[in-house]
């Protein structure tokens, strides 16, 4: 294997890995505030992308593909917040996790019965070089998840928004006392995990030109052990675990084929991880 | 007869010293007191006695016996028995069983043991620990519904179960109402004697005079030992307790 | 005919509920892999009596694997916190997927097929009848024992039972050992009844279910796993007039289960 395609291999990984980081950013955030799995998040991911691809489809317009598709999946996602998630707050982990894995079903579904079962294609980032060997495509998901995480960087560390965060992460109870009201932040936490989810959803589908109800299914198991991977509840930690698992799953695909079961290599491998370091490959201390 | 000995005991959290280099000695029969403002290390030492955390130094003896590195259950199953704080009830259970946890440990031997957990004979013997703290009318009820006061009793009720030659107990007066601890000290003082106890208590003036001898701890460090006479007098005792005059 | 073949697939899905329940409802250990298990139990009997194996000598072994297993997965959660239990046990269930899948001998993608079925219909579908019993009668015996006791007691709080003189790692295993190897056991059934077996049928998602069918019953009863496993296994049946819709349902109905009665149907408050 030869030096440029070892470089085009990093790159489409690079790329899926900053879908992985997008998805599973907003998975950590929202783990480190409610403490629960929101699994539905690959849900929303999906209907983002239909979102984007709908108004791509009626209009033609790349800037209206975005918003629509983001804004989309911000409303699902903090109406998830609003009638599923908060009121199951203090309820044992494992009901909102079946009942969110029951959403992430039944909104795959619902796209299925809308749009039907096939793959519809979304030529938003026609594949033509720019800056080559890189492709459009490639840039364009590449550039804008750093843009993306910029923003998120100083939502998070220049804000009073991203402190409170921090502190209703650290401690519930402490945070309530001091008076941060929890049910505002959760929100707008969910707004902006559901925003990237869309966002996600968008580029994933601009980037093979295809999206397909059950899109969310991989990135829904996956993004779990990202987020393991990265250390529960530990937003920065997982960016870097879904790069390097994009990069790693790239590069490995092309040199072992499809004879590879990356899946079930993926999660031994978390197991593994969660056995010798159990706070996560990149978590620099144990949080909760 | 000496019952609990701690040598050189230390335990940090991350570079902090929450308990350094603590000796105590309980003997058998007394009613040890435990003093301290919070942050002093007086939780942590009981969690280091009773086996849930790991000390990164000294030793830990009952009756003689090295027990540093024994895990909690075997601890509780040769008689050290504690109660937590903030109270940890079986919630779902009713408080018959929630004492029936317990006295059904010490009697498991198989490998698979299939037993009806509530033979007549060990519900009689629950009851009548029930009857001594004062819970034998909740008895059908589940934990989760009683108020905090009764709680704690419960916690003692449990513990008593294990039939304890040492019962640590932590702060079991914290967050009750005046009534309430006063049933709940006429409960322990009824134990006076028979158990032997270590009390930690934030409500000094409640607690104090009933000791027979009290320790007070500062910043991880024993500051101060003797009758309650001595350590109330002791400039360094009040020097500690200086920032919390008014609730002490 | 048809009923008897509905009823049996109910009554298995039931044991391994019962069996879920076992490990979630009374220990209190969330696990998303026990498809996984179930999949261990059939392939050994699928695997076994294809070569010859009577079914009767290939059913305790895959019982076997299904409980060493599961000792191995009992041991891992001693070392993880609730959450990252329920994770890494969705990756062992990915991981026994990927072995049937790739491994030889276990016919990849197109599974095992022709396994013998060693009764008549009729004893057949008794065999499963009294299994199911079997295992209800297990549940209840274990529920009222001294074991129960101590699984609730950490369901509940497990330092309290740690300093209240329960062996916390023993009775974890004890739980994870128990419901995998009956898991197993409705597998090897299972593998008996359809003939057909395939490394997709035991995914993450029949784990999902099996779990759902647990708590859309209520946890920690016995007549809630097995009124879930008949609801949510049935639903295919009584929903496949609006076949189109049956999925979307389907997710609709956990979520409001849980969002409106978190404790189950049969269960009690929460």
């Amino acid at each position: 294997m030869d030096w440029s395609t070892l470089a085009a291999l990093t790159v489409d990984g690079l790329a899926v890995g900053s879908i992985y980081a997008l998805t599973a950013f907003g998975l950590t955030l929202v783990y480190g505030l409610l403490r629960v799995l929101h699994v539905a998040h690959a849900g929303v991911y999906a209907v983002g992308a239909y979102g984007g691809w709908l108004a791509y489809t009626l209009t033609g317009n790349l800037g209206g593909t975005i918003v629509v598709g983001t804004l989309l999946a911000v409303i699902v996602g903090v109406f998830l917040e609003w009638w599923f998630y908060r009121p199951l707050q203090g309820k044992p982990p494992l009901v909102p996790l079946i009942g969110s894995i029951g959403l992430f079903v039944a909104v795959g579904d619902l796209l299925r019965i809308l749009f039907g079962p096939y793959q519809q294609s979304f030529p938003v980032l026609p594949p033509r070089p720019i800056l080559s060997p890189l492709t459009l495509p490639q840039v364009a998901v590449v550039g804008s998840t750093v843009l993306l995480f910029l923003l998120v960087y100083v939502v998070t560390n220049r804000t009073a928004l991203g402190l409170s965060w921090k502190a209703i992460a650290q401690d519930l109870e402490m945070a309530a006392a001091v008076g941060i009201p929890l049910p505002r932040y959760t929100r707008m936490a969910f707004a902006l995990a559901s925003g990237l989810a869309g966002v996600a959803g968008i580029l994933v589908g601009a980037y093979y030109n295809q999206i397909y109800p059950s899109m969310g299914s991989v990135p829904a198991y996956k993004a779990l052990a990202v987020v393991v991977l990265g250390g529960l509840g530990n937003p920065w930690g997982t960016v870097v675990a879904g790069v390097l698992l994009g990069v790693i799953e790239s590069i490995a695909t092309a040199f072992l084929g499809n004879q590879f079961p990356p899946e079930g290599v993926a999660f031994l491998a978390m197991i593994l991880v969660l056995l010798f370091r159990p706070q996560g490959l990149l978590a620099s201390r144990i949080q909760g | 007869m000496t019952v609990l000995e701690v040598r050189n005991l230390s335990k940090r959290f991350g570079g902090v010293f929450a308990v350094t280099d603590v000796h105590l000695q309980v003997q058998e029969g007394e009613l040890l007191g435990l003093f301290g403002p919070n942050g002093a290390g007086k939780t942590t030492l009981f969690n280091l006695i009773s086996g849930t955390l790991k000390p990164d130094s000294g030793e830990i003896f009952f009756f003689g016996e090295k027990i540093t590195h024994l895990p909690p259950h075997v601890r509780a199953r040769k008689g050290i028995a504690r109660t937590f704080q903030i109270v940890q009830p079986f919630g779902e259970l009713t408080v018959l069983d929630n004492v029936l946890v317990p006295l059904a440990q010490q009697e498991l031997t198989r490998l698979l043991p299939l037993r009806p957990y509530d033979s007549l004979a060990r519900r009689k013997q629950a009851m009548e620990i029930l009857e001594l703290v004062g819970l034998a009318a909740w008895a059908h009820e589940r934990a989760r519904n009683l108020p905090l006061g009764l709680l704690k009793l419960l916690e003692v009720a449990r513990s008593l179960a294990l039939q304890p030659k040492l019962l640590l107990l932590d702060e079991p007066l914290a967050g009750l109402h005046l009534q309430e601890s006063e049933q709940l000290l006429d409960v322990l003082l009824s134990l006076r004697g028979q158990v032997t106890m270590v009390l930690v208590e934030h409500n000094v003036r409640m607690a104090l005079p009933v000791c027979d001898r009290a320790v007070v701890m500062d910043a991880g460090r024993v500051i101060a030992e003797g009758n309650p006479e001595q350590v109330r007098r002791d400039p360094q005792v009040i020097q500690a307790y200086l920032g919390e005059r008014e609730d002490a | 005919m048809y009923s008897i073949t509905v009823l049996s697939l109910l009554c298995i899905y039931a044991i391994v509920a019962i069996s879920l329940n076992l490990v979630t409802g009374l220990a209190g250990q969330v696990t998303l892999g026990h498809a996984a298990f179930f999949g261990i139990g059939a392939y050994a009997v699928g695997f076994l009596t294809t070569r010859g194996l009577p079914f009767f000598l290939a059913w305790p072994v895959g019982v076997f694997i299904a409980a060493g297993l599961g000792l191995l997965l009992g041991g891992i959660s001693l070392r993880l916190r609730e959450d990252f239990l329920a994770i890494a046990t969705i990756g062992f269930n990915f991981v026994v997927v990927a072995a049937f899948l790739y491994l030889p001998y276990f016919g990849g993608a197109y599974g095992i097929s022709g396994i013998p079925r060693p009764l008549g219909n009729t004893w057949f579908f008794l065999l499963i009848l009294v299994s199911t019993l079997a295992v209800m009668w297990l549940h209840e015996h274990v529920r009222r024992s001294d074991l129960g006791l101590a699984l609730m007691s950490l369901r509940e709080s497990e330092l309290a039972a740690e300093t209240l003189g329960v062996d916390v790692r023993r009775f974890k295993i004890t739980a994870f050992v128990l419901g995998t190897g009956i898991a197993g056991l409705a597998g090897g059934l299972y593998a008996g009844y359809i003939g057909v077996i395939r490394p997709e049928d035991f995914g993450f998602p029949l784990s999902v279910t099996f779990l759902a069918m647990v708590a859309v019953g209520g946890m920690g009863t016995l007549w809630g796993p097995v009124a879930g496993a008949f609801l949510l296994g049935g639903f295919a049946q009584a929903f496949a007039f609006v076949y189109n819709y049956q999925l979307v349902l389907y997710g609709l109905l956990l979520a409001l289960i849980m969002r409106y009665r978190p404790q189950g149907l049969l269960g009690r408050i929460l």
